[in-house]
């Protein structure tokens, strides 16, 4: 493991997030839904943001989305050196919500606007796993 | 239905401004800064620390670790308010504290109050955000506010027609007023032209450098005052703030991100303000990157969406043309001094509507419109979006 890669921010669960995290170890990207409103909701929370009601379920999402918009960045953030370029992307999941993440395992003249990615999940350290997005 | 407008009175003021110049690693606390602006308030005005018994400021970056910083800040300052007030509007913070003030003016709750805005970040960094970013910002790399412009920018670009040499234009408009702004950072005060923009250097696409603001340390802050307190003073070239509105989006799951605040605000403070676009005489937009002030352009309606760019080509939006954009250089051409940054352009626009901008100085300077943005979010466009009219 060198140097810089250790520095990449580890992401702290919290009370209402530990399941999510829990999620990520077992490769399942779960994401909060509320059943009364029938709708989902990303980053996760502890209230719904459609009906106020603390009624939200966690549920496996298939995973699969579209690219909303990307950049590409050339001045990395601390732990990200041995990486740049790197790109990131607003992807619109299937069931609607939409998450920031990373785009692996392409390069950006070959990613557009409105292309279908689906998740998948990289070690960022030896106890942490985190979501990124791969062409479909 | 629109709220109402407790400024339609026209009954509180603006009557004098306070600014430092504007510098990178200068060594000095927010509190020095503070203190800097401050003493140009008292040399103008002939006030003394006792005479002052309403404080509003922004959260600093350099010191948002300091849960009391606002009583510390007036403790540093000699003040001793009755009414005292911290905006957390990030660039938003400083027009946010003027209409506090005006509140708390017209409420009674004080009569001299100064809203003072200062930042050190290149000096001292102590900023630490919790929220969704540690777990859901941080660990992706996200450049801040560069990728977060970055991913607006691009679907920008994606939906309508984005000329770059249009935001190119917009940046030598502003160079040109910070060449002849003696408070702005001393680097960015030399000419640059729509060539050195589309040359300058891919921060996160499709962000250049010269898209960017550069971060600084300063202060600037003016007094408020009822009208009639301001006359009974003998102060004149009083500042009349007559709308103010601030708009947050969080309704939506995936929202259209070029849709900001300002769709709702910009005709609706025009309207609260009994004006049309064609009247402003100079728009000091929040200018954090240039594609934020075409957006802005849009959305109070100067043109359609997606006609920013054909806007900004077709107009002369330097200090000399028909619609200047922020006089002094905006923060782009000056400095961005940290969360103070608000009022960097508030107080321009106060100097032009006063007559005291020299060489840069607009023609019938009547009116104004200032904005603040503030906070780059999740899966959104920016959060806070605010707005003030000022007349003269």
């Amino acid at each position: 493991m060198n140097a810089t890669a250790t520095k990449r921010p580890v992401p702290k669960p919290t009370a209402t997030t530990q399941p999510f995290w829990d999620g990520v170890k077992d490769g399942k990207l779960l994401v909060q839904y509320d059943p009364d409103s029938d709708s989902w909701q990303f980053y996760p929370r502890a209230i719904s943001m459609k009906t106020g009601k603390r009624n939200l379920e966690w549920r496996e999402a298939s995973g699969t989305g579209t690219v909303y918009s990307f950049t590409e960045t050339y001045v990395p953030m601390a732990g990200f050196e041995d990486r740049v370029p790197y790109l990131l992307a607003m992807v619109d999941l299937d069931e609607g919500v939409r998450i920031l993440a990373n785009l692996v395992n392409v390069t950006a003249d070959a990613v557009s606007i409105g292309m279908k990615v689906k998740v998948a999940f990289e070690k960022i350290t030896d106890d942490a796993d985190y979501f990124c997005f791969e062409p479909a | 239905m629109a709220a109402g407008n407790f400024l339609s009175g026209r009954d509180v003021v603006v009557a004098a401004y306070g600014e430092t110049p504007i510098r990178r690693r200068g060594g000095f606390t927010p509190y020095e800064l503070a203190a800097e602006a401050l003493a140009e308030i008292f040399a103008k005005t002939g006030l003394t620390p006792a005479d002052i018994d309403g404080f509003a400021t922004n959260v600093p970056h350099s010191e948002s670790t300091n849960q009391y910083y606002t009583p510390y800040l007036c403790d540093y300052l000699g003040i001793t308010p009755r009414w005292m007030e911290i905006s957390d509007h990030g660039g938003g913070s400083a027009i946010a504290a003027v209409s506090r003030a005006a509140l708390a003016i017209q409420a009674g709750m004080c009569e001299l109050a100064v809203v003072l805005c200062a930042d050190a970040p290149t000096t001292a960094w102590n900023a630490a955000n919790g929220g969704y970013r540690v777990e859901f910002w941080d660990p992706t790399g996200i450049q801040g506010p560069p990728g977060g412009f970055g991913l607006l920018m691009n679907r920008y670009a994606h939906q309508y027609d984005l000329k770059p040499e249009a935001l190119g234009k917009l940046a030598v408009a502003q160079r040109e007023g910070a060449v002849f702004n003696d408070l702005a950072y001393d680097k960015l005060r030399t000419p640059i032209t729509v060539q050195d923009y589309l040359d300058s250097r891919m921060i996160s696409s499709p962000v250049r450098l010269l898209d960017c603001v550069m971060f600084c340390d300063g202060a600037a802050g003016v007094l408020v005052t009822s009208e009639e307190r301001a006359k009974r003073m003998g102060l004149s070239d009083l500042v009349y703030p007559t709308a103010y509105i601030v708009n947050y989006n969080a309704a939506e799951a995936q929202p259209d991100v070029t849709e900001t605040g300002f769709a709702v605000i910009g005709p609706e403070l025009l309207e609260k303000a009994g004006r049309s676009v064609g009247d402003v005489r100079m728009f000091q937009p929040y200018d954090d990157f240039l594609i934020a002030e075409m957006i802005q352009l849009e959305q109070f309606g100067w043109c359609g969406r997606g006609e920013g760019s054909d806007f900004l080509l077709d107009t002369d939006v330097s200090y000399r043309g028909t619609l200047p954009i922020n006089s002094g250089g905006g923060q782009i051409s000056a400095g961005q001094i940290g969360l103070a940054s608000g009022m960097t352009n508030f107080v321009e626009a106060v100097r032009q509507m006063r007559g005291e901008a020299g060489e840069r100085q607009i023609k019938d300077p009547d009116n104004a419109i200032v904005t603040g943005i503030g906070v780059i979010t999740y899966g959104r466009s920016w959060k806070v979006s605010n707005a003030v009219m000022l007349e003269h």
